[in-house]
C-alpha cells in the first residue's frame, strides 16, 4: 500500500506516493489548469497503474479542498517544513519559490514552524514573474539556465511590477545589454524579492518549483548563503509533508472527509 | 447549565443584543434624517475620535464620514466608488474610507438611502481632529468647498510620547478657540454646564464599552472582534449621549449571562488571539466564519479599544478631554504602543497576533516600523502579518490570506 500526497498549486499539481518506510515513491506533475479536480484525478490515475493507493489521499496548497477523492486538507507550509525536517533534522529556515506565492519559513530544533511570511500581493519574486518574463522573450526554461551559464555580468533589474520589468527589460535591450546577462539579472531580482521576506539566519533549504526548473538560481543563492542546500524533487516537498503529517490510518478506518 | 445546542462550527454565534443595536442605530438615524429634512437643528460632520462631545453640547446632530465609510465597505460597494475619487485627482493610496466616501457622494449615493435619505446630510459645519490622521482634514475640506460650509480642526501632535502639560494646553487651546465658530453656526452659546454633562455621559459610555470589551477576558470569551466592531456604533456616533449607555447596558448584561452559562462568541474556543490593524469590511463575516471553523477566538483589538476614552472628567471637561484625545493609540510612539499591547496580550491570554497591513491606511498598520519583531522577542508570541486594506477589496489577497491564517493556527496548534 502507498500514500499519496497532492499539493494542489496556482501553476501545478505535484503527486508524490510514500511507501510504508515513509519514503518517497514516485513522482508526477501535471498542470493545475482551471480544474483542481482533474488536474488530482490525472495524479491519481497516473499512479493507480502501478500503486495500490490508500485513501483518503492528503492535499495541501490552493486546490486542497477542491478534489472528489477522499481526502484529508493540510497546511502547505506546515507539510512543507515536515518534509523538510525529516530529511535534514535540523533548525532551518526555507525560502520556497512557487508560482504565486514566495514563502519563508523558520523551522525550530523539534520541527515545529517558529515563524513564516508570505509574498505580499504582487507577482515579484513569484514564478508568475519569471513565466511572464520568459514568455515576453520567447525563452524556455531550460533556455533560460542555459543562457544564464553565458553570463559575462550582471544586468540589475530594478522594477517591483512584472509589467514594468518588461519594459525595463525591454530598454535595456535596446541599449545593448546582452540576454545572459539579463536573465542573471532576473534571477537576483527573484532572490533578493525572497530576502526582503525575513532575515536567513539559519541553515537554508531552498525549495520549490521555480529553483527545481531552474538550478542557477540554487546556485545563486548558494553563492549568497554557503550554509544552504536544495534538495532533490523539492517541488514534491509539501506534498510529501502532507503523508508525513498524517501518521498511517489503520485499515477499516473512514477517511475523515 | 448551557442548554442551547453546540452550534455547527462555521455558525456565528450571534448575539441576542443585535436587535437593540439596530433600533439604537436607527434611531441615531432617525434624529439625523429629520435634521436633515427639516433643518431645525444644525448637522456637524465629526471626525471619529473628533470632539463629538462638544457638538452634542452644542447641539448638533453629529454625523461621521468614517462610519459612512465603513458602511460602504461593509455593503461590498467601496471599489465601485474608489475610481470616481481617484479620477478626481484623489490617489488609491491615501485613506479608502476617503475615496470610497468622496467617489460615492461623486456618484451621488449613499446606502442611507435604503433608510429613506435622499443623500448623505448636508453639513453646516466640518469639525476634525488630526489625532488619527492628516488625511481627515483634507477630506473634510473637500466638503466645506463643496457646501460651502466652515471646517474647523484640532491639530494633535503626532507620535506622542509622554502626554505632557504643553500637549494637554494646546490641545484643550485648540478646543477652546473652536468654539466661537461652533457658536456662530449653531446659534447657541456656549454652556459649560451642558458641557460637563456631555462629557460625563461620554465617559460613562466608554466605561461601559471598556467593561463590554473586557469580558473577552472570560475564558471562552463570550464576545469576538467580529461582535465588537460592528457593536461599537454607538460609541462611536453616540458617546455624549444618553443612547451609548442605554444600549452598552444591555450588552454588558447579555454578556454577563453568557459568561454565566459558559457561550463563546465561537462554537469552540481554543486559540485566543488579538487583532492588530483596521478590520477588513468587505470581509468581516467571511473572516468571521473563517475563525469560527479553526475554532479560534481574536479576543481582543486595538481597534475595537480605540474607543475607550475613560480619562474624561466632567469636573475637568477641556483638559480631560485633551487628555483623552491625545492618549489614544494611535497618536503615540512605538514605544507607548508596544506597552500598551504587552499589558492586552498578558490580560486577554493571547496566543497569537495577527497583523492586517492595510494598503491605505499606514497610521493604523502598525508593523511597518518593526514593532512586530520587537513585540515578539520581548514576548515570546508568535505573529501572523496579512496585507489588505480596510475598505478596498482589490488590496486583499484572499485565499493567499486564508493559507496563511489556516498555518498560522497549525503553528499555534504546535503542529
Amino acid at each position: 500500500m502507498y500514500r499519496l500526497g497532492i499539493d494542489l498549486g496556482s501553476s501545478y499539481t505535484k503527486g508524490v506516493v510514500v511507501d510504508e518506510n515513509n519514503r518517497m515513491a514516485a513522482f508526477h506533475c501535471v498542470k493545475s489548469g482551471y480544474n483542481f479536480n482533474n488536474a488530482a484525478t490525472k495524479i491519481i490515475n497516473h499512479f493507480a497503474d502501478n500503486h495500490e493507493i490508500e485513501y483518503p489521499v492528503y492535499t495541501c496548497g490552493y486546490g486542497r479542498e477542491q478534489i472528489s477523492a477522499p481526502f484529508v486538507a493540510n497546511s502547505e507550509l506546515i507539510a512543507l517544513s515536515k518534509a523538510v525536517y525529516e530529511i535534514y533534522k535540523r533548525s532551518c529556515s526555507i525560502i520556497d519559490i512557487g508560482g504565486q506565492d514566495t514563502k519563508f519559513i523558520q523551522v525550530n530544533a523539534s520541527g515545529q514552524v517558529d515563524k513564516f511570511k508570505m509574498n505580499r500581493k504582487c507577482a515579484a519574486g513569484t514564478g508568475s514573474f519569471l513565466e511572464e518574463i520568459a514568455f515576453r522573450l520567447d525563452v524556455t526554461p531550460a533556455e533560460f539556465t542555459e543562457l544564464s551559464n553565458q553570463a559575462t555580468g550582471e544586468v540589475k533589474i530594478n522594477s517591483f511590477c512584472t509589467v514594468f520589468a518588461i519594459s525595463e527589460i525591454i530598454g535595456m535591450i535596446k541599449n545593448g545589454a546582452i540576454l545572459p546577462n539579463i536573465i542573471l539579472g532576473i534571477y537576483n531580482s527573484i532572490i533578493l524579492r525572497s530576502m526582503e521576506l525575513a532575515l536567513v539566519e539559519d541553515f537554508l533549504v531552498i525549495t520549490g518549483g521555480i529553483p527545481a526548473m531552474h538550478p542557477t538560481m540554487v546556485s545563486l543563492f548558494k553563492n549568497k548563503y554557503p550554509d544552504s542546500d536544495s534538495p532533490e524533487h523539492s517541488q514534491f516537498l509539501a506534498a510529501y509533508g502532507c503523508v508525513l503529517l498524517n501518521p498511517m490510518l489503520q485499515h477499516g478506518v473512514d477517511p475523515v472527509r | 447549565m448551557n442548554d442551547n445546542p453546540t452550534p455547527a462550527k462555521s455558525e456565528l454565534v450571534r448575539l441576542q443584543s443585535a436587535n437593540d443595536l439596530r433600533l439604537t442605530m436607527d434611531g441615531y438615524f432617525a434624529r439625523l434624517k429629520d435634521a436633515a429634512e427639516t433643518r431645525n437643528k444644525k448637522i456637524a460632520w465629526c471626525t471619529s475620535v473628533g470632539p463629538a462631545e462638544l457638538l452634542y453640547s452644542m447641539g448638533f446632530e453629529v454625523y461621521f464620514p468614517e462610519n459612512h465609510g465603513a458602511m460602504l465597505g461593509a455593503g461590498k460597494n467601496a471599489d465601485k466608488y474608489i475610481p470616481t475619487a481617484v479620477a478626481h485627482g484623489y490617489s488609491p493610496d491615501i485613506c479608502s474610507y476617503l475615496t470610497s466616501d468622496i467617489g460615492a457622494f461623486l456618484q451621488n449615493e449613499t446606502p442611507l438611502q435604503k433608510s429613506g435619505f435622499s443623500a448623505v446630510p448636508s453639513p453646516d459645519i466640518l469639525v476634525f481632529n488630526t489625532n488619527q490622521c492628516r488625511e481627515v482634514e483634507d477630506w473634510f475640506s473637500f466638503y466645506g468647498r463643496h457646501f460651502k460650509v466652515p471646517v474647523v480642526g484640532i491639530h494633535t501632535p503626532l507620535c506622542i510620547s509622554d502626554l505632557n502639560p504643553e500637549i494637554i494646553k494646546s490641545v484643550s487651546d485648540q478646543y477652546h478657540r473652536i468654539i466661537p465658530e461652533l457658536e456662530k453656526v449653531s446659534g447657541q452659546k456656549f454652556d459649560i454646564d451642558r458641557f460637563r454633562e456631555t462629557v460625563g455621559l461620554s465617559h460613562d459610555g466608554c466605561v461601559l464599552w471598556k467593561q463590554v470589551l473586557q469580558k473577552a477576558k472570560n475564558i471562552p470569551s463570550p464576545i469576538n472582534f467580529f461582535d465588537s466592531a460592528i457593536h461599537m456604533g454607538p460609541i462611536v456616533v453616540m458617546r455624549g449621549t444618553q443612547h451609548a449607555i442605554d444600549y452598552y447596558k444591555i450588552l454588558l448584561k447579555e454578556l454577563e449571562e453568557r459568561i454565566e452559562n459558559n457561550i463563546s462568541a465561537v462554537p469552540v474556543e481554543k486559540h485566543r488571539i488579538y487583532w492588530e490593524g483596521m478590520p477588513l469590511w468587505y470581509r468581516l463575516s467571511n473572516l468571521a466564519k473563517l475563525f469560527s471553523k479553526l475554532d479560534t477566538s481574536i479576543v481582543a483589538s486595538t481597534y475595537c479599544n480605540s474607543w475607550v476614552f475613560d480619562d474624561l472628567d466632567s469636573s475637568n471637561p477641556f483638559e480631560s478631554s485633551a487628555l483623552a484625545y491625545s492618549k489614544l493609540f494611535i497618536v503615540r510612539t512605538d514605544t507607548v504602543k508596544e506597552a500598551v499591547l504587552e499589558g492586552l496580550l498578558r490580560e486577554f491570554t493571547i496566543q497569537g497576533i495577527i497583523y492586517h497591513e492595510s494598503k491605505t491606511c499606514a497610521r493604523n498598520s502598525n508593523n511597518r516600523f518593526g514593532l512586530q519583531n520587537r513585540l515578539f522577542k520581548t514576548t515570546g508570541i508568535p505573529y501572523l502579518e496579512i496585507n489588505g486594506d480596510l475598505n478596498d477589496p482589490r488590496c486583499y489577497s484572499e485565499e493567499q490570506s486564508i493559507i496563511a491564517i489556516e498555518t498560522f493556527i497549525d503553528q499555534i496548534s504546535g503542529r
